[in-house]
């Protein structure tokens, strides 16, 4: 981002429930995500004019929002998109407020991701399964492939093929993610899992995911609001600096990447070069990250496009206690998608938000004034001690990814 | 209207990069894109040569011959319409035509392959899949084909008598 490092922030981050039943519309939803964050901010209706979203036919529009919180927008964008998107936006917002079009912009998704539209394709009560074969789907839904499980399979089962990645490591990021969940009370798994409940658990697609290798699939809003250093430093929140993003970075042959050698390549390949440089910093000084953990390969596959692991050596990473809270660089302190809740990857750059203010929203008495235990035993703290950088990987298929890289 | 496991199957007659290939199919012959100016092959429809940028281009047929480059066995019907079929594979077959051509950019050692994705199917029948212990990258596979109608057959591929190309491998699992 060269001279704009440091010059933007992340000012307010809020969220709905985690659940599986909202019972509501995703227009409630997103209204009160963004209305959370807007006061996490401290800020007014009429001090945001720039509003972003990302969907797949299956949230609510920005003038729909804006609207039920009596705001007047300069700029609106509701983007078609799922995993990678979260960092995607802030780099638009950014953009925005860059070239005068805005001065504070909310970005959110809001999605009924179990009661209504399952990402999978997966019928819901409100969305019937496939009917039709058309288009590109008759390149896929032929053949029984639809899910993000199917869609990436190809990928897992070459490393584990190539590298001899076990399900044990894989499981392990489950194990971990599922620790890390114990300690954040809106988790939506809670409990702490062991490498055998992920084995023991039923098959979904072989050779890579069983049940608990895929993430949960949840109903929720989030939203983060953005603005400019200048004006953050008025606000309530300690602002959180964005040093650099990079958002939907792809590798060739993006219409079909399984025709481009290597096929275990992740993107991050090629996102790494934006943010590593653009932020000044190396993977080394990253003091905690945060994945898309859509499936328990998606993390060791960004550890290696990104640079924290060479290529093979994901499951040496991910089992060597690295990104375990304690730990020399965590990963996913809230439990992420897999056991957090399923956000198309807004949540963990709330999580890094709200660790980079010491504020992590776990049980400890006096989180909200940045006092934590560091006692990571389940039910306990999940604050990373003294975090000062903080990087997010974002995924949304083998061939994308997108990163954020933040300071206090 | 064409029908293909209780759905709908429907190749618009403006669908330039399906029509031909699924037309073909009926024909028991196996189709990529062959780019009219720079000869490359796609393995992947498109309307544009991501070799040359070239828009003409012609359908080739190949030999329907390859090896599983990567495979996935799904055990759940996440489409309700597999259900009779749960478990079944689904492989990454690399044909044998134009193998790793290098990318552009030859130095991030990235090669581009003619690869097609189907299901494993058995020998005697197309319509039913393969036995997952059978499924293994390395195995070679050939072209076969269920006809949906009189006009358009679904290309699918089956374990061929040929010895594999590596040893094969398939997760313990």
């Amino acid at each position: 981002m060269g001279n704009l490092k440091d010059k933007y922030c992340i000012v307010g981050v809020g969220e709905t429930d985690y659940s599986r039943n909202s019972g509501r519309s995703v227009r409630a939803l997103g209204v009160e995500a963004v209305r959370k964050a807007m006061n996490d901010a401290g800020l007014k209706p009429d001090e945001i004019d720039g509003m972003l979203s990302y969907h797949g036919n299956d949230s609510t529009t920005a003038p729909a929002i804006s609207h039920d919180l009596g705001m007047r927008l300069n700029f609106y964008m509701d983007c078609s998109g799922g995993g990678s998107s979260t960092e995607a936006l802030v780099s638009l917002a950014i953009g925005l407020i860059e070239n005068g079009n805005c001065h504070t912009v909310a970005l959110y998704r809001s999605m009924n991701g179990y009661s209504e539209a399952r990402i999978g394709g997966t019928p819901a009560a409100a969305r019937p399964a496939a009917a039709t074969i058309t288009g590109p789907a008759l390149e896929s839904l032929s053949y029984g492939l639809s899910s993000a499980a199917q869609n990436f399979q190809f990928t897992f089962a070459r490393h584990m093929y190539e590298y001899g990645t076990t399900s044990e490591q894989l499981a392990t990021v489950k194990v971990i993610h599922s620790e890390h969940a114990s300690n954040n009370p809106k988790a939506y798994y809670k409990k702490r899992v062991t490498v055998d409940d992920v084995l023991s658990s039923r098959w979904v697609v072989k050779p890579a995911c069983h049940l608990l290798d895929c993430c949960v699939e949840t109903d929720n809003a989030t939203c983060i609001i953005i603005t400019s250093a200048d004006r953050a430093r008025y606000l309530k929140q300690r602002p959180v600096h964005i040093l650099s993003v990079a958002g939907r970075v792809g590798k060739p042959f993006q219409g079909m990447h399984y025709q481009c050698d290597p096929i275990t390549r992740q993107a991050g390949y090629y996102g790494s070069r934006i943010v590593f440089r653009q932020a000044g910093v190396e993977p080394e000084d990253i003091q905690l990250t945060g994945c898309y953990d859509a499936f328990t390969f998606t993390p060791l596959l960004l550890f290696e496009g990104f640079g924290f692991a060479r290529p093979g050596e994901g499951g040496d990473y991910i089992t060597s206690g690295v990104m375990r809270l304690g730990g020399k660089r965590p990963n996913n302190t809230s439990g992420g998608h897999l056991c957090e809740a399923y956000t198309h990857g807004m949540n963990m750059v709330i999580e890094n938000v709200r660790q980079l203010r010491h504020q992590a929203d776990d049980s400890c008495p006096r989180w909200q004034e940045g006092i934590h235990t560091y006692d990571h035993r389940e039910g306990g703290c999940r604050q990373v001690k003294d975090v000062e950088l903080a990087m997010n990987m974002g995924w949304a298929m083998p061939a994308l990814c997108s990163s954020l890289i933040m300071r206090r | 209207m064409t029908m293909y496991k209780g759905m709908r199957f429907v190749v618009s007659p403006v669908d330039s990069e399906h029509r031909g290939f699924y037309e073909h199919a009926r024909q028991h012959r196996l189709m990529v894109q062959k780019c009219s100016d720079c000869g490359l092959l796609r393995g992947a429809p498109g309307a544009g040569c991501p070799f040359c940028t070239s828009l003409k281009w012609t359908w080739q047929q190949v030999s329907g011959k390859g090896t599983i480059y990567s495979y996935q066995i799904v055990t759940q019907a996440i489409q309700p319409a597999f259900r009779d079929w749960v478990p079944y594979a689904i492989v990454l077959v690399d044909l044998d035509e134009q193998r790793r051509v290098p990318w552009r950019n030859a130095e991030e050692g990235e090669y581009i392959s003619v690869r097609m994705v189907a299901n494993l199917v058995k020998p005697n029948d197309p319509t039913k899949p393969e036995d997952q212990e059978n499924v293994a990258i390395g195995k070679r596979v050939e072209v076969c084909f269920i006809d949906l109608d009189d006009k358009l057959a679904l290309p699918q591929f089956r374990l061929s008598n040929e010895p594999p190309e590596h040893t094969p491998w398939r997760a313990p699992v």
